[in-house]
C-alpha cells in the first residue's frame, strides 16, 4: 500500500506549479481580452506557414538529437572507443555554449548561413547534451551483462539494440526528447539569427511590429496547444522505468569494429558544437578594437555565478518535492502537478518574462525587479529541466524499501531522509548541475527582471554585441562557456567514473 | 576590486536595489544602447545632481515591460529609436502631457500629435556609395530596382530603420508599389543585417552603394578621416521617400521634476551637442547646429510625412517576406 506523502512535500510540489502556471493564466488572460483576434490571427495563412516550420523543425532536431545523443551514450559507455574519457566530457559540453551565441559565432564565420539547415545543425548541437547525459546516466546504472547474454543466445546486433538496449534507455531518451522538442519551440536567438520562421519568432514580432501585446498571447497560445500535443505523445511513448538492478560480475566492454572511425565521428561533432563557436569568439576579441573592462567582467561573473547556483538549489528542490510527490506516492496530485509545470516550458523567455512583470508590478511590487521576482521566472522557465533528471533516479528506488523502513518503526520524513534521499542524491546532484547551467546562459527574463544596474554575463553578451562591440563580447562568451563547462563536468563525473571501473 | 564585486552581489543577491527612484534620483528605461546614452546619463548627473537608475533593453522590450507595468510602472522616462515605438507608447495611454514649452523646442513633425513624447534626435537615412563606381546619386530609392543595379545595392533588412522606411515607403506609395519595389531588391540587393554591415561593405568594396543612417557613414569619416573614405554619402535629389529622418525620442511616464528635468536636458544646448558630437545624429532644436559635415536638416529632400503614420511595421514585415527579404 502506498503512503500519503508528507505535507511539507505537497505544499512545496504545489507553490512551484502554480509558479509554473503563472505564464499561462497571463496569456488567458490577455487571450480573453481579445477574443477575436486570437481568431483571425489563428486563421491567417501565415499561422499555417509558421505551424509548418514550427513542425519540421521540432520533429527533425528531435530525432536528430536523439540518434547522435544516444549513439554517443552508448559508444562511451558500451564500447572499446579509443579516448573515452575525452569524449565523455566533450558530448556535454556543447550544453555550456548558449545557442544564440553558437548561432552567431556559424554566421560570423560563414556569411549566408542561413535558414533550415543550419538552425537543425545549431539547434541539434546545442540540445543533443540533453539526450547523451540521460541515457548514458541510464546505461551506466543498468546492467550491463544483458545485452551479452542476448548475443550468446544468437540474436544479432540490430535485435539487441531493439529488444534489450532500447528498453533500458528507454524512459531517458523519452524524457530528454521532450525536453529537446519543448526547447526547440521555445528557441529565439538562434532561429532568429540564422533567419527561420517559427511560432517563437511570431510572437517576438508580434511585440516588435505591432507592439500588440494581445497577438503575441494569441500566438503563444498556440504554441501552448502544441506543447499539450507533445506532452501527450511523450506519455504515450513514455515506457516502464525499470528497477534499480544490482551489477554483478565484470562490467566488459562491446568491442566494435573501426572504432577510431568512430572516435573521429565524435571529435567531428565536437568540432561542429564547441569548436566553430569557440574559434568565432577568439576571432572577434582578435579582430576588434574595442576592449571588455574588467571590473564589470568580475561583477557580472559573481552575478552570474550566485543567481544560477541560487536558482539551481530552488528548482532542484522544487523538483525533488514534485517529483516524490508524483512518482514516489503517486498522489492523487501528480497528474495536475505534472501537466502543470510542463504546460508552458515551450513558450518563450519574453512571455514568460512578462506575465511576471505583469505579476510583479501590480501585485507584488516588493519583490518586482529584486533577485526573487528573477528567480521565480528561472522557477518558471526551467522547473522541466530540474524534473527530468530526477524522475528516473527516484523510480528506479525499489518501494519495497519504504516497508522495510516502516516495520523499523520509522516515520515517513525519516524513511525520506534516511532511505529515498541518500539512493536518489546522485541523480539530484546532476540535476542542480543541469539546471546552474541552464540559467546562466538565461537571457530574455533575465533583461527584462533584474534589479535595475544588475548585469549578467549573458545581459552583457547582449548589449555588447547589439553595439557591435564584439571584441569586447568575446571574453563574455568564453567565461560564459567555461563557467558552463564547470557543471558539464560534474554532471559527467559519474558517467566517467564507471568509465574508469570498466574494462 | 574583489571586494566591490562581492558587495555587488551580495546586495543584488538581498535583493537591495532595484527599489523606485528616490527624490534625487531618476529611473529611465532606455531602448538606446548603453554605449551610446550612458556618457550622456554621466553628464546629466553632474550638471544636475539627480541620480540616474537606468534600465537597458530593446526598444520593443522595453515598450512592452511599460504596457504591462501599467499604472505601477517603475519608470520616471522613456528613451527609445524611431516614432513607431514612441507612438505605440502614447497609444497605450503610458504617457503623461510634455509642457508645452518645451515641445516648442522641436519641430511638430518630430514629436507626438497627442504632446506626450518629443524626438531628442534625428537620423536620416541617407545612401552612400563608392567613389569610383557610382558617379550620380538616383533622383529616387524607386530607382534601384533597376536591373542595372543587380548586385550592387546592400541592404539590412532586417534592421529596424530601414523597415521603418519601407514603411513609410508603403504609407507614401502604396502597398503594391513598395511589394514591387521589395521584390526588386531581393534581386539586386546584397543583404546585411545590421546598417554598420552595410556600411563596412561599401567602404571595403564589397557594394557599389548602399542604404544606412546617416551617421553609420559619419561616425565612420570621423573614425578614419573622411578623406580616406572610398565612399562618399548623399540623399536622392527629389523629395524622396528614401531620405525619412526618423526620431530617437522620450516620454515621461509621470510628471516629477526630475523626468521634466531630464526631457528638458535632453533638449537643452548641452544635450543636444551631446547628440551632435557624440552619436552624429541631428540636434533637433534651433539652439544647436549639427556638424557642419552633415548636411542641414531643413535641406534634406525627405517626403512630407508625419511619424505618427509610420507605426504599422507588421504588414511591412508580411510584404518584406512575401518578397523574400526576411
Amino acid at each position: 500500500m502506498r503512503q500519503k506523502p508528507p505535507a511539507v512535500l505537497v505544499l512545496l510540489a504545489v507553490f512551484a506549479t502554480l509558479i509554473s502556471l503563472v505564464p499561462i493564466a497571463y496569456l488567458l488572460f490577455r487571450g480573453s481580452q481579445a477574443f477575436e483576434q486570437l481568431l483571425i490571427e489563428l486563421l491567417r495563412p501565415r499561422t499555417l506557414e509558421l505551424l509548418f516550420n514550427t513542425t519540421i523543425l521540432v520533429v527533425s532536431v528531435t530525432l536528430a538529437s536523439l540518434v547522435i545523443g544516444v549513439m554517443q551514450a552508448w559508444l562511451v559507455v558500451r564500447t572499446n572507443l579509443p579516448f573515452r574519457n575525452f569524449f565523455a566530457v566533450a558530448a556535454a559540453l556543447p550544453l555550456a555554449m548558449p545557442s544564440y551565441v553558437s548561432a552567431f559565432g556559424w554566421v560570423s564565420l560563414f556569411p549566408g548561413f542561413y535558414g533550415f539547415w543550419p538552425s537543425l545543425l545549431v539547434m541539434t548541437m546545442t540540445t543533443a547534451p540533453y539526450v547523451y547525459l540521460a541515457v548514458a546516466a541510464s546505461l551506466v546504472s543498468s546492467n550491463f551483462q544483458a545485452e551479452e547474454v542476448a548475443r550468446s543466445l544468437g540474436k544479432n546486433r540490430t535485435q539487441v539494440l531493439k529488444s534489450v538496449t532500447w528498453p533500458i534507455i528507454r524512459p531517458a531518451a523519452t524524457a530528454s526528447s521532450l525536453l529537446v522538442a519543448l526547447y526547440t519551440l521555445s528557441e529565439f536567438g538562434a532561429v532568429a539569427t540564422l533567419r527561420f520562421e517559427t511560432f517563437t519568432i511570431g510572437v517576438y514580432n508580434a511585440y516588435r511590429s505591432s507592439f500588440d501585446r494581445n497577438a503575441a498571447a494569441a500566438i503563444a497560445i498556440v504554441l501552448v496547444v502544441f506543447t499539450l500535443l507533445i506532452l501527450y505523445g511523450e506519455r504515450k511513448s513514455r515506457g516502464k522505468v525499470r528497477n534499480f538492478e544490482p551489477h554483478s560480475g565484470k562490467r566488459i566492454r562491446i568491442k566494435i569494429s573501426g572504432r577510431y572511425g568512430f572516435a573521429s565521428g565524435l571529435l567531428g561533432l565536437a568540432f561542429l558544437g564547441i569548436g566553430i563557436p569557440v574559434a568565432a569568439l577568439v576571432r572577434w576579441s582578435v579582430v576588434g578594437s574595442s576592449r571588455a573592462e574588467l571590473e564589470r567582467l568580475t561583477d557580472a561573473v559573481l552575478v552570474t555565478i550566485g543567481y544560477s547556483i541560487a536558482a539551481g538549489i530552488i528548482i532542484t528542490l522544487f523538483a525533488l518535492a514534485i517529483t516524490l510527490v508524483t512518482v514516489r506516492y503517486k498522489s492523487s496530485l501528480a497528474s495536475p502537478i505534472e501537466s502543470g509545470v510542463w504546460i508552458g516550458h515551450a513558450l518563450p523567455g519574453i512571455v514568460v518574462a512578462l506575465s511576471l512583470v505583469f505579476l510583479g508590478a501590480n501585485l507584488l511590487p516588493g519583490i518586482y525587479q529584486t533577485i526573487w521576482i528573477v528567480l521565480i521566472a528561472y522557477v518558471a522557465l526551467f522547473l522541466p529541466n530540474g524534473l527530468a533528471g530526477i524522475r528516473n533516479p527516484v523510480s528506479q528506488i525499489p518501494i519495497g524499501l519504504d516497508e522495510v523502513g516502516r516495520s523499523l518503526g520509522q516515520s515517513r520524513l525519516q524513511i525520506l531522509r534516511r532511505i529515498t534521499l541518500p539512493i536518489v542524491s546522485p541523480g539530484v546532484l546532476a540535476s542542480l548541475a543541469l539546471v546552474t547551467l541552464t540559467v546562466m546562459k538565461e537571457l530574455p527574463a533575465t533583461l527584462l527582471l533584474r534589479p535595475t544596474g544588475v548585469d549578467t554575463l549573458a545581459t552583457r553578451l547582449w548589449a555588447l554585441t547589439d553595439a557591435s562591440s564584439y571584441a569586447a563580447a568575446a571574453p563574455y562568451g568564453l567565461l560564459l562557456f567555461l563557467l558552463g563547462g564547470i557543471p558539464a563536468w560534474l554532471l559527467n563525473r559519474q558517467i566517467r567514473k564507471t568509465l574508469d571501473a570498466t574494462t | 576590486m574583489l571586494k566591490k564585486s562581492i558587495a555587488v552581489l551580495a546586495v543584488s543577491t538581498l535583493g537591495l536595489t532595484g527599489c523606485a527612484a528616490t527624490e534625487e534620483s531618476l529611473t529611465l528605461y532606455s531602448g538606446r544602447k548603453e554605449n551610446l546614452v550612458q556618457p550622456l546619463l554621466d553628464q546629466f548627473t553632474e550638471d544636475t545632481g539627480i541620480e540616474v537608475e537606468v534600465r537597458y533593453a530593446g526598444t520593443s522590450e522595453t515598450a512592452a515591460l511599460i504596457l504591462e507595468e501599467g499604472e505601477n510602472t517603475q519608470a520616471d522616462v522613456f528613451l527609445g529609436v524611431g516614432g513607431a515605438a514612441l507612438g505605440a507608447l502614447s497609444r497605450g495611454g503610458a504617457f503623461v502631457e510634455i509642457d508645452q514649452e518645451i515641445l516648442d523646442l522641436v519641430p511638430a513633425k518630430f514629436r507626438s500629435v497627442d504632446d506626450d513624447w518629443v524626438g531628442t534626435s534625428g537620423r536620416a537615412r541617407i545612401m552612400v556609395y563608392n567613389k569610383e563606381n557610382v558617379t550620380q546619386i538616383p533622383s529616387s530609392v524607386m530607382e534601384l530596382s533597376n536591373p542595372e543595379w543587380e548586385d550592387r545595392i546592400a541592404i539590412a533588412p532586417s534592421y529596424g530603420s530601414f523597415q521603418a522606411f519601407v514603411t513609410a515607403m508603403r504609407v507614401i506609395e502604396g502597398d503594391e508599389k513598395a511589394l514591387q519595389w521589395l521584390s526588386a531588391m531581393s534581386e539586386n540587393a546584397l543583404i546585411f543585417n545590421k546598417d554598420e554591415e552595410v556600411m563596412e561593405a561599401v567602404e571595403s568594396g564589397t557594394a557599389d552603394a548602399g542604404l544606412v543612417n546617416h551617421y553609420y557613414f559619419y561616425r565612420r569619416g570621423v573614425e578614419d578621416g573622411f578623406e580616406n573614405l572610398i565612399s562618399e554619402a548623399g540623399f536622392f535629389t527629389s523629395n524622396d521617400v528614401g531620405n525619412l529622418v526618423n526620431v530617437a525620442g522620450a516620454g515621461m511616464l509621470n510628471d516629477s521634476e526630475q523626468a521634466k528635468a531630464f526631457i528638458e536636458y535632453l533638449l537643452s544646448d548641452a544635450g543636444q551637442q551631446y547628440f551632435s558630437d557624440e552619436t552624429m545624429e541631428y540636434p533637433l532644436t534651433s539652439g544647436v547646429q549639427p556638424s557642419e559635415k552633415l548636411i542641414p536638416l531643413d535641406q534634406v529632400p525627405t517626403a512630407e510625412l508625419d511619424l505618427n503614420d509610420i507605426d504599422q511595421l507588421d504588414r511591412t514585415l508580411e510584404l518584406m517576406r512575401e518578397a523574400g527579404l526576411l
